[in-house]
């Protein structure tokens, strides 16, 4: 009787847990052509992400900052050429 | 004289028994295994070191009290290190091809029948009184099937703990010896024409897909099957620190160090459970032959699979990346690449098998929750 009983409840498990496994990847397999599709679509008016992902926070200011300081030291640099090279010429 | 008697008494040589020889040699060959063969290196070495701690005679490394058993009640009767071990998983998984492709998820599927088909074997087993397996046993034997580590020891700890030591033991030998179980099946199963199969150059799969995948999987698991939600809630975890890409460093800890470290700490623990009384039983040797029945007829199924897929859709399938669908991961999919280029060595499956290799890993965590549902409702 309990021997019997262990067969039904195997067989069940199996049929259960196989039908289970199936239906849920299923569903995996529509959740993500969907997703798929929507980001595709979204991205074709956005862009990608970069492929190395977003740059950490902490990356971002102090590069941020950096490249405005270079901006700065470029603009002042380019004012004392460009006066040094307007003298140069107005001298001849 | 009666100092001399006591300090006999307490050596080694007189206690031991022949149960705990036999276990000492035992976990001997387990380390000859992982050393000299390379088999699963990094877990037989530990379990086959943990095996021989745990036989050490009047020591009592693995009763109540010693350290091995210790790091089992901490880490694996809680569930604890299959699951941060999973977390490590899921940050060094690419879910890339699985992405470009999404139908090989059913390859994953089908390779889960072995999980089910061993558990009935188990069953009929103990019907005809050969074996006396409980349905739980069966489950926790059944799930060797699903050729995942980490799932194995979660499921039998929470099913069938007095049989998680040979469980274990039969997974990880087994998962080294895919490269040899696998390929005579496969070969068995596919003519040449179709190992020959060239499958279409994979579409590239963005970043905010691979962002967003582990989240949709995460809330998938959240409506359906909640049970299967410790195992696939720490993979997704452990995907989205690698695919966010902003927290790198808790990424890079857990894909390295953490797993690591929790590998010690599994595989001594798992050692442990290689005591004399319970691994030297014909109980051990069924569940050796059930579980290599399970990794063949997962194999098998997912091979069948893939014909069956590659009938049905227009996109070419090579029925070799079937056999990926255990999950192995990595070791399935280069068989299938391997078996691949036999046929043709302009056929390159690595990157196509990739897709049901980690779609078994999905398949057998599902299959790993739907077991403890059932059993434990």
């Amino acid at each position: 009787m309990a021997a019997s009983n262990l067969m039904t409840e195997g067989l069940n498990l199996m049929l259960v847990g196989m039908g289970f496994v199936f239906v849920f990847l299923t569903l995996l397999v529509i959740a993500t052509s969907i997703m798929s599709k929507i980001i595709t679509r979204y991205e074709k008016g956005v862009g990608t992400l970069p492929e190395e992902g977003i740059p950490a926070p902490t990356a971002v200011i102090s590069q941020a900052m950096s490249e405005r300081q270079h901006a700065n030291d470029d603009k002042s640099l380019i004012t004392v050429l460009s006066a040094a090279i307007h003298k140069f010429r107005s001298r001849k | 004289m009666d100092k001399l008697i006591h300090l006999w008494e307490v050596t080694g040589i007189n206690q031991m028994t022949a149960g705990q020889g036999v276990m000492i040699l035992i976990g001997m060959l387990l380390l000859y295994l992982a050393i000299k063969k390379n088999f699963e290196p990094l877990l037989l070495v530990p379990i086959g070191f943990g095996g021989v701690l745990a036989n050490i005679p009047g020591a009592g490394l693995a009763e109540a009290g010693g350290i091995l058993h210790i790091f089992y009640t901490v880490g694996i009767e809680s569930g604890a290190f299959p699951l941060i071990i999973f977390m490590g998983v899921g940050a060094m998984t690419d879910f890339g091809p699985l992405l470009a492709n999404p139908k090989t998820l059913f390859l994953g599927a089908a390779a889960q029948f072995g999980i089910f088909a061993t558990l009935m074997g188990a069953v009929v087993l103990s019907y005809f009184g050969i074996f006396d397996f409980s349905l739980a046993d069966a489950a926790a034997i059944g799930i060797i099937g699903g050729a995942d580590g980490p799932t194995s020891i979660y499921v039998a700890s929470k099913l069938a703990p007095e049989l998680l030591g040979a469980i274990a033991v039969a997974s990880y030998s087994y998962m080294a010896l895919v490269p040899l179980i696998q390929p005579p099946i496969a070969r068995a199963l596919t003519t040449e024409a179709e190992r020959k199969i060239k499958m279409v150059q994979q579409r590239h799969v963005s970043q905010r897909e691979k962002i967003v995948f582990p989240l949709l999987l995460l809330i998938l698991v959240a409506f359906l099957l909640p049970d299967a939600a410790p195992l696939l809630g720490m993979f997704c975890f452990g995907n989205l620190m690698k695919e966010c890409a902003v927290v790198d460093r808790l990424s890079n800890t857990t894909q390295n160090s953490l797993i690591n470290t929790v590998t010690i700490f599994l595989g001594l623990a798992v050692g442990s459970k290689l005591s004399a009384d319970s691994f030297l039983d014909m109980t051990t040797l069924g569940i050796l032959v059930l579980g290599m029945g399970a990794f063949a007829i997962g194999t098998a199924c997912g091979v069948l699979m893939a014909k069956l897929l590659n009938k049905l859709i227009k996109q070419p399938v090579n029925p070799l990346i079937g056999s990926a669908g255990v999950s192995a991961v990595p070791m399935a999919a280069r068989v299938s690449n391997k078996l691949g280029l036999e046929a043709d060595p302009h056929n390159f499956l690595l990157m196509h098998a990739m897709g049901p290799n980690v779609a078994g890993v999905i398949g057998s965590a599902v299959a790993a929750g739907i077991l403890i549902n059932y059993i434990g409702a």
